[in-house]
């Protein structure tokens, strides 16, 4: 049996000892570079740009600019973004191609002999800019005042909303016998995968624009490009070489078109050379999007033994300049504001905003921890005014197989919330009885005094949609080769266009098509993330990829062993999986079944707090998931151990400073992902494999759901510790002391 | 300018320009490409590699600084077969997308040919220089020790699952 091995990853070797070639490290022969150059403007008209200086320059070949991109506009679910801002533009999309709406909009790619003469070009470009008002936050944005996108024909910034309208508020509140009022603020996130962006680019021996670059979802790279250079699909090929990091954010593009562009322009002037971009931190920092920062003012109402009767809120989510994702993201956010909690009564009001700063986009958790920290710290504090344990709160509102979810339906078949609060509840119910440990290492020079230092407790818990959702049309395809020269076939190829973005996707690949075939798992192939060999996979992305990918290899397996059966040499199963579909909501009242299937989630963390200084340790922390049957629980540990990781840099120490419209601090020594010391004392990670009913081997889903109750989790815990309760994060000492300063704590 | 050192055990010159960094000189000139670029500001320790047998950041040094020295990069660390470190990380999935890992085994190793014993304390102190996304630092840890254990020619431990289980 290859499900539920712990096969070790295939491609570790390669990784130890420095031979996995990520797109930087690509050998290339006699390979010219490329430099993009942005914006460095928030808001502002091009009004000119002369290139001929920069042409000059000794060693540049060619510039790339708006009037090389046949369609200049980019957009995952909207085109909203000139792909090159510039006055020459086309004029072929119906976005002005002439503005820039944040600092790291591209207005160019110097190709150049040497990275050196590539920069040196970049800064002999004499631009031309009108500013125009920046629009850095929300509430900016809602005046009205400036408009990001006034080419809509929409007299506001927001762009996208969502709506709940369940019940009749009236009763309940006045079935409630105490309502909890507050304004939330979520920050921030960056993704910080250790390789920055780059990419590698030419035209192959069959005429394909071809990009190398580390993505997560191949043909939708595959398609962004071609759609701007206005070509057929299948004349772009979009390879993915090692990957390091994704988290969502190499979900939009980046490198992508500018350099299937370069590739293509660097050809027509009869060149045939490999062109290679690198990014620095800084570049890929200010070049990407982020997690959402949001605002949600909310109001919820419970009665005395605790059951949770209303549910009112405001959700304002910075999209910053583009789209992006938003719109998606927004939806999952919308609809995760009550959790995994059964509510009557619910009006909720959810935007997405334009602001001229970085835009926000996909993040593991795609909106749901934004919402998670929402609705876990109401609950929270419903159990603290109700004199109510955390825990039995939560019990009397969770939703069950058929109850109606605040969309009134209910949530897909397989809920296992509660099998997994009360893992929770076991693993924790020592805790308290047991005396917590009350050093907490120094953050100054000097010991913390005995009486600064208290010590609390705190839980949350949240489940997140596997795969995409809202109606989406989902597929997934695989295509499986058998080998053999006896009557029995002893090996087999699969060939899967799906990203190993460092969680080991090709390895568990194999393992299912072992699986599935009946092989070892040493005895399956692989030929993956290349779109000239591969069909659509859908995206690395939403918890959604070994769920898809393993409906796929198993049917694909079927139909192989079908063709083998049938005499075809060699013998070729493909298959391309549907899953069922779900549906988009109601725009009016929010109803409607937005998901295909669901994980879940519990977190409980321990924490010392030095109320002097600010300075928070997490001493334990358990995180329960189910993740369903679990192909690899080597692999799964180690990704839901960094998921707990990152999630507490979200909640202690991350935070992007945004000013004026731009990032201020680009780098990893300002921006701080957390290091071997900031882990907790004691960490366990439980995963319950309780099997999805719809899925694969009873697989669910990994990847997003540690991220969602950490924040919630930890705050309750500082409140424990200390009476207070926060309503932002991350909390870095600073912002710890002016509430606990602000509660009298000094 | 002209430098010349030993990487890798070969003696290698190079023409450099005096800006140039000692991960460019041996990334682009010499194609080691297994040390890696994450943030030219020595913070996150991608670029660790050997100088006379100490883990150094190469993006914070000039090459012309490491003339005459001996430089080992993670391609130079394996002795026909795996490092002990290699193979921890290996074989205790102390990496996901593999790109801090050649920094990561440099500093460990560097860390335990001057310590064979270290505790999980000096373990973590070791490799405060290099950052992770993804694992959550728990397995690498491990792996350290595996590899620890494997250095002083004892079994390692069994794997957590295995003692859990």
């Amino acid at each position: 049996m290859s499900i539920g091995a712990r096969t070790k990853r295939f491609d570790g070797p390669s990784k130890v000892d420095g031979t996995a070639l990520y797109p930087g490290d690509i050998p290339l022969d006699n390979p010219l570079h490329a430099k993009v150059v942005f914006s460095n403007r928030p808001h502002a008209r091009m009004v000119s740009m002369d290139t001929s200086s920069a042409s000059a320059v000794p060693g540049v070949v060619t510039i790339v600019t708006a009037a090389d991109v046949p369609m200049n506009e980019y957009g995952l679910t909207m085109f909203d973004q000139p792909v090159l801002v510039g006055v020459d533009g086309t004029g072929r999309s119906a976005v002005p191609s002439d503005i820039s709406r944040w600092e790291a909009d591209q207005i160019a790619v110097v190709i150049a002999e040497s990275i050196e003469a590539a920069v040196a070009g970049a800064e002999a470009l004499v631009v031309a800019w009108e500013d125009l008002p920046i629009v850095p936050d929300i509430d900016a944005a809602l005046t009205g005042d400036t408009l990001v996108h006034g080419y809509n024909g929409k007299p506001t910034n927001v762009f996208y909303d969502y709506k709940i309208r369940r019940g009749n508020m009236a009763e309940g509140w006045a079935a409630a016998d105490v309502v909890v009022e507050a304004t939330y603020e979520m920050p921030h996130q960056e993704h910080a995968y250790l390789q920055p962006e780059a990419a590698v680019s030419y035209i192959d021996d069959e005429g394909r624009v071809t990009v190398k670059i580390a993505g997560q979802w191949i043909h939708e790279d595959r398609e962004q490009i071609a759609h701007a250079l206005d070509i057929p699909d299948d004349e772009v090929r979009v390879i993915y070489p090692a990957i390091g990091g994704a988290f969502g954010g190499r979900e939009d593009m980046t490198l992508q078109i500018v350099m299937a562009l370069a590739a293509r322009k660097v050809h027509a002037l009869g060149i045939d050379r490999p062109v290679r971009s690198v990014w620095n931190r800084e570049e890929s920092i200010l070049g990407h999007h982020k997690r959402h920062r949001a605002r949600v003012v909310t109001k919820w109402g419970a009665t005395f033994d605790g059951k949770i009767v209303a549910v009112d809120a405001d959700v304002y989510m910075d999209a910053g300049a583009y789209n992006y994702t938003s719109n998606k993201v927004l939806g999952n956010f919308h609809v995760a504001i009550a959790g995994p909690y059964a509510v009557p009564h619910v009006r909720i009001d959810s935007m997405a905003i334009y602001t001229t700063t970085v835009p926000g986009g996909a993040f593991r958790g795609f909106g749901a921890p934004q919402a998670g920290f929402v609705c876990e710290s109401q609950i929270n504090k419903i159990a603290d005014a109700l004199g109510l344990d955390p825990y039995e709160v939560r019990r009397r509102n969770l939703l069950g197989e058929g109850d109606p979810t605040i969309t009134a339906r209910p949530l897909p078949i397989g809920i296992t919330m509660e099998q997994v609060l009360e893992e929770c509840a076991t693993r924790t119910d020592t805790w308290r009885e047991s005396a917590a440990e009350r050093d907490v290492r120094p953050f100054a020079s000097l010991p913390p005094s005995d009486s600064a230092v208290r010590t609390g407790t705190g839980i949350g818990i949240g489940f997140k949609n596997v795969g995409f959702s809202f109606g989406f049309p989902e597929r997934c395809e695989a295509t499986i080769e058998l080998g053999g020269d006896s009557d029995e076939y002893d090996s087999a190829t699969v060939f899967h266009a799906g990203a190993d973005v460092g969680q080991g996707a090709h390895t568990v690949f194999a393992q299912m098509a072992a699986d599935a075939l009946g092989l070892p798992v040493e005895a399956v192939g692989r030929e993956m993330s290349d779109t000239a060999t591969s069909g659509d996979s859908g995206s690395a992305s939403a918890s959604r990829l070994t769920w898809m990918a393993g409906h796929a290899i198993g049917e694909a397996a079927a139909v192989a062993q079908k063709a083998w059966g049938d005499g075809d040499r060699p013998a070729r199963g493909h298959y391309r999986y549907e899953p069922p579909s779900s549906e988009m909501i109601d725009p009016d009242t929010g109803e409607g079944a937005p998901f295909i299937t669901c994980g879940y989630v519990a977190e409980a963390v321990q924490l010392a707090i030095d109320v002097e200084t600010g300075h928070i340790e997490i001493l334990r922390m358990v995180c329960v998931t189910d993740a369903g049957r679990v192909v690899n629980p080597l692999l799964a540990e180690g990704q839901i151990e960094g998921a707990v990781i990152q999630a507490l840099g979200y909640t202690l120490t991350e935070r992007l400073v945004v000013h004026d419209g731009r990032i201020t601090n680009p780098r990893l020594s300002g921006y701080l992902i957390p290091g071997v010391a900031d882990i907790p004392r004691d960490l366990e990670v439980v995963n319950l494999e309780l099997p999805d009913p719809q899925g694969p081997w009873g697989i669910r889903g990994i990847a997003e759901m540690p991220m969602i109750p950490c924040a919630p989790a930890v705050i309750a815990a500082v409140h424990d510790a200390t009476g207070v309760w926060i309503d932002e994060f991350p909390l870095t000492p600073d912002l710890v002391r002016k509430h606990l300063r602000a509660a009298g704590i000094t | 300018m002209e430098v010349s050192l030993t990487v890798n055990g070969r003696n290698v010159s190079s023409d450099v320009e005096p800006r140039t960094l000692l991960v460019h000189l041996l990334r682009e000139d010499l194609d080691l490409t297994g040390t890696h670029v994450g943030c030219e500001s020595g913070y996150c320790g991608a670029c660790t590699v050997h100088l006379d047998g100490k883990p150094v950041k190469s993006c914070t040094m000039l090459a012309v600084q490491a003339e005459g020295a001996d430089i080992t990069t993670i391609e130079g660390l394996a002795n026909g077969e795996l490092h002990a470190v290699q193979e921890g990380f290996w074989e205790r999935h102390g990496l996901q997308c593999g790109y801090c890992t050649p920094g990561m085994i440099m500093s460990a190793a560097g860390m335990l040919a001057e310590n064979d014993s270290p505790s999980e304390g000096e373990i973590k102190h070791g490799i405060e220089g290099n950052l992770c996304r993804c694992t959550g630092y728990h397995n690498i840890v491990k792996a350290i020790e595996y590899a620890a254990a494997k250095m002083r020619g004892d079994e390692p431990a069994e794997p957590e699952w295995e003692v859990s289980s």
